[in-house]
């Protein structure tokens, strides 16, 4: 599904990510866990070019990111992103939040992208707020709203960004629960963050990464039980 | 007293004047700074250059030289007349500043607007459109209130060119009876309730629009 080979993103003379090769398969989700400033946000990026790379390839689906001709609109279309601090739209209800892009972008109907919308809502918990604002919300209810809005695109793959790190800890459960339903359902998901007992339940591999390099990877039982580098020791020494 | 209100009636015809000419610019000017303050923080590179050259030579010069090169320096080209002159020289001085109120607005829109509509496949015309803008709008507005105050009180400067706006029309009164002191007394009550007016109706935009 994602193809990642030699990637190489630098920020003016810092080089952030260093030759990063990696797959993932449809239908798996992958955990990035990794320090603050290890490129881990760099990564995710790269993947729906939020940034360009600096050299190397990414292949989506099939379809190279370095080809001239594709549309990169079209290839976002396919990669839902979710961010650390939502992103909402502060002036519109939840409802044009989520249909917004549907109907501008997919030029979908109005009522066919109202429906998808109540469906996703309620899907989230959240289907009696749809009038409401995103100001109006908890954390976590943005939070829902905001993947619910990545889900109305219909997506092949889904990206998080810490998505509960923004969080009060009463509310991380509940943004949690919609995404290991969304991982159960066979979404391709790729997701930093440092919940290790989400890690646990659905990754199918985590991924450590440090200094703009992936460490160590594998499945999180290993990963977590017994880390091979001692980069990877250190860290968990760090946040267990 | 007594003068004041003999004069007034004159003063009003000026008055209106100064407020037509003054509200048909910042008109044009907002379309101009609109276009140009989207042009500034545009991706491409020339775009951006010619957009901050405009706003550079706009902010750089006086108002006065301004005019004067549109009303007597382009009279051969194109002959507008002192009306029409001084729309032309405000409109393109206002655009200017406009501009900087409208790039302003849309830089103070957090950066992660863009990457979320960005991330659901909106172009940067769309997101700009859907996004951007109209949460930019409600920065927008006071400081072009801010500007229409400004350019009323410039708008004196086209007396030099004898378009009988409101300062004009207390310098032609002045001719014919000396009362230097009464008359542009008049004339400056005349333009402060103006601005005061104006400057309330900002004031009270911008409560509206932040209890919103
Ligand atoms: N737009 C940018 N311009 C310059 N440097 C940047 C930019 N974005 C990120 N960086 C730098 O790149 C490095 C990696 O940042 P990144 O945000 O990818 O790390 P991260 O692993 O997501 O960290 P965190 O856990 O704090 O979110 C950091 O040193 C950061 O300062
Ligand atoms: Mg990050």
């Amino acid at each position: 599904m994602i193809e990642v080979r030699n990637l190489n993103k630098k920020f003016g003379d810092l080089q952030v990510l260093y030759d990063i090769n990696n797959r993932v398969e449809a239908g798996e989700v992958v955990v990035i866990i990794g320090p603050s400033g290890s490129g881990k946000s760099t990564f995710l990026r790269c993947l729906n070019q939020l940034e360009q790379a600096t050299s190397g390839e990414i292949i989506i689906d099939g379809v190279s990111l370095n080809d001239s001709k594709i549309d990169i609109n079209k290839v976002r279309q396919n990669i839902g992103m979710v961010f650390q601090h939502f992103n909402l739209f502060p002036h519109m209800k939840v409802i044009d939040n989520i249909t917004l892009s549907p109907i501008k972008v997919k030029g979908m109907a109005k009522e066919e992208a109202r429906e998808i919308a109540m469906e996703l809502l309620a899907k989230v918990g959240l289907a009696e707020k749809a009038e409401a604002y995103p100001n109006q919300l908890s954390g976590g209810q943005q939070q829902r709203v905001a993947i619910a809005r990545a889900l109305a695109m219909q997506p092949k793959i889904m990206l998080f960004d810490e998505p509960t790190s923004a969080l009060d800890p009463e509310m991380i459960k509940e943004v949690l629960d919609v995404m290991k339903d969304l991982a159960r359902e066979g979404m391709t998901m790729i997701v930093v963050t440092h919940e290790m007992g989400f890690a646990r339940e659905v990754g199918d591999r985590v991924i450590f990464m440090d200094g703009g390099r992936i460490i160590e990877e594998g499945p999180p039982e290993r990963i977590f039980t017994s880390p091979q580098n001692e980069r990877t020791k250190l860290f968990f020494s760090k946040i267990l | 007293m007594k003068y004041f209100f003999n004069i007034l009636p004159t003063l009003l015809v000026g008055a209106k004047m100064t407020i037509q000419l003054t509200a048909v610019s910042v008109l044009f000017g907002t379309i101009i700074g609109l276009f140009v303050g989207i042009a500034r923080v545009s991706r491409n590179r020339l775009i951006r250059w010619l957009a901050t050259a405009y706003v550079e030579v706009i902010r750089g010069t006086p108002l006065l030289v301004q005019l004067y090169i549109v009303y007597f320096g382009l009279v051969n080209v194109l002959d507008l007349g002192q009306y029409w002159s001084a729309i032309l020289a405000f409109s393109i001085n206002s655009g200017g500043y406009v501009a900087e109120i409208v790039r302003g607005g849309i830089q103070s829109i957090d950066k992660g607007q863009m990457e979320a509509a960005r991330s659901l496949g909106m172009t940067y015309g769309q997101a700009m459109r859907y996004i951007i803008l109209p949460q930019a709008v409600k920065r927008i507005l006071p400081p072009l209130g801010n500007e229409f105050i400004i350019l009323m009180k410039d708008s004196s400067l086209v007396s030099i060119i004898a378009l009988e706006e409101l300062t004009r029309k207390g310098q032609i009164i002045l001719t014919r009876n000396y009362k230097a002191f009464e008359t542009y007394g008049a004339v400056a009550i005349v333009y402060l309730v103006m601005t005061l007016a104006l400057s309330q109706l900002v004031r009270y935009m911008e409560r509206r629009l932040e209890t919103e």
